[in-house]
Parts: C-alpha cells; structure tokens; sequence
C-alpha cells in the first residue's frame, strides 16, 4: 500500500532518514519511538504535508511524493485531534466526504456502518463538539477520517491524551477498524505496550532512523541495535567478547563470567559484542530443584542487592557472585510472595540461552 | 486599624478610582457647552454633516482595503517561513510607532518620487481628495489589522487545515472552510477596532489630505478647526458625535470578545 524510499526530511537542524518501508494492504504498522525521534515528520513527509528533501513515497503503486495531500486519498488523525469547532458531530464526520464528492447512497452506507462501529449514535445529532468528552471526541475524529474511505490512515499518538480504561476500549476498536474494514493503518507511538497491542509489525524510530522493522517478538526479543534494546527497557545489557564460535552457539566472556549465546551471523573470535537479555526472561531457580540442560548452560550463583516493587510486579536485583555483574530479574508479586526473598539471600539464577540476544558492536547506533 | 489585605485592595483601587473620575470630569465638562439645541442647530449645517459622512465613508473604505490586506498578510506571518520574515514583520509594525504626523510627512514625500508622480498622472492625486484621507488612514491603521489578525491566526492549531487537506481540501478551501470561520472573532474584532482608529485619525489625514470644508475636512479636522476659532459649541457637538461612535464601537468589541456574536 505504502512504500518509501530513501526518504530524508528536514526540519530546522533535525534530520530525518534515509528512510525505507514497505507497507502491505490492510496491514498495521506502529513506528514506535521517543518524543523528538521524527515520527511525526515522518508522517507528515508521507502525508505531503512536508514535501521531503530527498526521496520517494509510494501509494498504491503511484508515485506521490509531488502530489498534494488532498490527492492522495488517504486520512489522518492526529494527536490532538483537531476537530472543527465550528462544526457539529454530523458535518464532522461527513466533512471528508463532502469534499470528496462521494456517492450519497454510499456516504450513508458507510456513516451506518461507522455509527453502529464507533458508538455512536447518540452522539451524532450534537452541535457543539467541544462538549464532547475525550473519549466521544476521539470516536468522532476517527469516523471522519474513516467516512471517506482512504487507502492509508495516518494515526500520530491518537490516544496519548485518554484515560487508561478509554484508551483500552478504542485501541480494541482500532483493531476491529483494522480487521473489519480492512483498512491500512500508519501508527506513531511513544507507547509500547500501545504499539507492541496493536501493530503487526513494529518499526522503531530512534535519532531520525528507523532501527528496526519486524514482528513484536522479533522486536521484544531481539532488539537489532543497543538504542533499540534501550530504548525498549532491556535492563540487562552486558560488555562481551566472543572467545569460541561453537555450531551452535558462541561462547561469550565478559565481566568475569561466561555465556553461551545463540549463533550470531557473521560473528568472529576475539570480537565486542553486546549480549543482553530481558529482565522477565532471567529464570530463579529454588536451591536442589532438578533443572535440565538449557538452564544449566548459564547458571550462576548469585545474592539479592536489592528489591524494587511496581504494582502488580516486583524487581530483584541480583549481583552474580565472582563478578561484578548485576542482574535485574522481573516477578510477579506472587511468585515474588513463594519465593519469599530478601536482600543478601543466595540464589540461582538462569539466563537462559535461547532468550538472549547479542549484537556486534559495529551494529551500535550509539552506546 | 486596616488589615494588610484590605489596605492591598485600597492601594490597588485607587488609581482605578481616580482614573474613572478622571474620565467622567472629561465628558461631564462637555456639558456646560452641550445642549440639544446647539446639538440639533449644529447638525442641521451641510460642512458638519459632510465631516461625518466623510468620516464614515472614508474610514469604511480605508479600514476595509487595511482588513483585506490584512488577512493574507498576518496568515502568511503566522504560518509561513521565509526568508527576512522577522524583518518584514518589525517593519510591517512601523506605523504603530511612528507618529501620524510623520507617517503623513512620508506619505507626501513619497508623490514627490516617479512612482509617486505617474500614481498622480494616473488621476490618484492626494491633496484635498478623499483617496488622500483614505490613503493617510489606511497607512496608519494597516499594521493595527496585520498585529490583531496575527495573533488570531496564531491561536487556531494549523493541525485543522492538515487534516481537512487531507481529508479533500485544497489550500484555499481549507483556508476559506477551517480557517476563516475559526478566525471569525478575531476579524470582527479587527474590523471594529480598525475602523474606530480609521474614524479619529487625525495626524496622517490633515497632513495629506489637508482640512477643507465639505472636501476633506473629518470629523477630527473639525474639531481642530473649531477650536481654533474658538468655536466651542460646534466642537462640542463633534466631540459628542466621536464619543457616541466609540462608544458604539468598544460595545461592539465587548459582544465580540465575550462571544455574544
């Protein structure tokens, strides 16, 4: 549906790109990042609204990048939603559609379709949209910009103004958008658990770059550069070097301790690496319990530093004896409640092969 | 004894008492020159009459080609980037600054340029014409307009035009669709305070246009010119006539500012 190529942009000193992507119909693509990474001039660059310095976008086969926005048939929600106050709930919705000079059997069909969708028929006859609460605000902003039909839906933090319990119910309701109609969703998020809930793939966008395109657990789980892994809370990142390159493996040692890793493509004896693994992956192992060979491949003694508690979970942090490595181990409050720890206790821990991740430091955006 | 809060608020009303009494002592005095006889006596003479009508025209049309100006040129300052902008908008701020009587001084300098001299060969001649009031008064309220429009343009989130072009607008129509209708307020209000600035020029207008009765003498120049004959009766009335016009105006801006429009 959307393809870019070599796409940089500029505005002020900050730069964006080159950036290339490629997006399939009906799909859902959230580009997550930090506040000030160049989403939204991304979008904006995609949109037509900021014509690129360098580059093209692609719609549907035809060639944008020159063509107005109102040419390219495709819609955009921003964060702030930017209803017309002038208008009422109805002129809203059927603004796009107006302009459009859309079929008026179909416009009805359609605006039935997103009343029954959205909820909202009891809103439709209001006047005064500013009287709307943020949750009405955001279903009538999303039906305008769906009424017309686009090709592509631009979203730019959509929900980042809402309550939690709001936002859950019309991120649902996006999906169901995404599935029913089968329409193509172009997401910025800072949100992860936003992103990570609704894309089917996932981009991340760091410094004016895309990092990293893939699915969630690709993402989740492999970060491809350390300000991704960062930037998605790996909290244990460790300073290796790779000793052995095993067939089905390598052997990694750093900080004192040994690691076995999954393969690395390309990877070469005596070369930096950074390993790393997520702080829910990191295995607690009770003293005496059976264990087999994959969480034996990395098992360390280890005594508890400290223990931070966050709501539902609660964090250990451990310090692997012999070495002055800390590791961070996420558990839910009752597992935490069983194990019954303190600080200063012994324990075992597992960081188990197949959860970790390595990247060369070549790879290295910045460290 | 007075407590500290209540001697804050005597501290702070004062002035606002002295200055409202100020006030009322100004036009309370008119009324020992003021009756409806010499009212009514003074309207019933054509020169007066005509300084009023002249007035009227002469401000709607100078006020009307400032807001039309006006509104293209704040939207551009407001929203675009080019180069030199922060110049163009200092000076675009100059009128506001320099007194009247230099602007005028200026505006009479300038027909003495070629440009100025072909205007003239063109019929546009300044002295003692209405299209020199009009061009004495635009000159001086123009920035007054691009200042207030500006700010209004400023206030509306340009992420509303983003997505009506979007959504099937063009440029211009998002402009005429979005923008306009949410700037509504603050034109109005422009147009009022335009205009009443237009209907008191004084400076500009006698320096360009001269004071000739029946021609191009306003409803200011009047007053000058009766009282320096001494004339406190017909001064008066014309004082009143100002007073009721700005009055009606600051009322008019009221409704609009408090959103009764």
């Amino acid at each position: 549906m959307i393809r870019v190529e070599n796409l940089i942009a500029q505005r002020g000193d900050f730069t964006l790109g080159p950036i290339n992507l490629d997006l399939g119909d009906s799909s859902y693509l959230t580009i997550l990042g930090p506040s000030g990474s160049g989403k939204t001039l991304f979008l904006e660059s995609c949109m037509g609204l900021l014509p690129p310095k360098e580059g093209q976008v692609w719609l549907a086969g035809e060639e944008v990048t020159r063509i107005a926005p109102e040419h390219r048939l495709t819609s955009y929600l921003p964060q702030d939603l930017a209803l017309f106050p002038h208008l009422s709930v109805r002129e809203n919705i059927l603004f796009g559609a107006k302009r459009r000079q859309l079929d008026s059997v179909q416009v009805e069909t359609r605006l039935n379709e997103l009343l029954n969708l959205l909820d909202l028929r009891e809103i439709i006859h209001r006047k005064d949209v500013t009287t709307l609460s943020g949750g009405e605000k955001q279903r009538v902003a999303l039906a305008r910009a769906l009424l017309p039909q686009p090709r592509l839906l631009f979203l730019d933090e959509p929900f980042s103004a809402l309550d939690a319990k709001i936002k859950r119910q019309l991120q649902v309701k996006l999906r169901e958008i995404n599935q029913q109609l089968g329409v193509t969703i172009l997401h910025v998020t800072h949100d992860q658990e936003e992103a990570f809930m609704l894309g089917e793939q996932i981009a991340v966008m760091i410094h004016g770059q895309l990092q990293q395109i893939g699915a969630r657990d690709d993402i989740y789980y492999h970060p491809a550069t350390i300000d991704v892994a960062r930037f998605l809370h790996n909290q244990n990142i460790f300073d290796m070097t790779v000793e052995e390159v095993l067939a089905d493996g390598s052997l990694l040692l750093g900080n004192d301790i040994q690691l076995k890793a999954p393969g690395i493509v390309g990877v070469e004896k005596g070369q930096r690496l950074a390993a790393g693994i997520r702080s829910e992956e990191v295995m607690v192992i009770r003293p005496n319990k059976p264990i087999g060979p994959e969480l034996r491949d990395n098992l360390f003694q280890a005594t508890v530093d400290d223990i931070l508690v966050f709501g539902g979970t609660q964090t250990l942090c451990v310090k692997l004896n012999g070495s002055n490595i800390s590791v961070d181990v996420e558990l839910p409050n009752c597992a935490m409640r069983d194990l019954g720890y303190a600080i200063g206790d012994e324990l075992q821990v597992s960081l188990r092969k197949r959860s970790l991740w390595a990247i060369p430091m070549s790879c290295e955006h910045s460290t | 004894m007075l407590d500290r809060d209540t001697l804050f608020k005597l501290v702070m009303f004062l002035p606002l008492v002295l200055l409202s009494g100020y006030f009322l002592l100004l036009l309370g005095s008119q009324s020992t020159f003021f009756n409806a006889k010499t009212f009514i006596d003074q309207l019933s003479q054509a020169d007066i009459r005509s300084a009023i009508s002249l007035s009227l025209i002469a401000a709607t049309c100078s006020s009307g080609i400032a807001i039309c100006i006006a509104i293209p040129s704040a939207y551009v300052l407001a929203r675009m980037d080019f180069p030199g902008k922060r110049l163009v908008d200092t000076f675009i701020d100059l009128p506001m600054v320099l007194t009247p009587i230099a602007l005028g001084t200026l505006i009479l300098t300038s027909w003495n340029t070629t440009i100025g001299q072909l205007l003239s060969g063109l019929g546009l001649t300044l002295p003692f014409t209405l299209s020199g009031v009009i061009l004495a008064q635009f000159t001086v309220v123009v920035a007054i307009s691009v200042r207030m429009l500006k700010s209004t343009f400023e206030q509306i989130d340009p992420r509303q035009e983003q997505v009506a072009r979007l959504l099937g607008c063009s440029a211009f129509s998002s402009f005429r669709l979005i923008t306009l209708p949410l700037a509504r307020r603050g034109i109005l209000a422009a147009i009022i305070l335009t205009w009443a600035r237009a209907v008191g020029e004084f400076g500009a207008t006698v320096m360009v246009a001269g004071t000739a009765k029946g021609q191009t003498a306003t409803l200011p120049s009047s007053i000058y010119m009766a009282m320096s004959m001494a004339d406190l009766p017909r001064a008066v009335t014309l004082v009143v006539i100002l007073i009721g016009i700005s009055l009606l105006v600051l009322f008019g801006v009221r409704l609009v500012l408090e959103r009764k429009i």
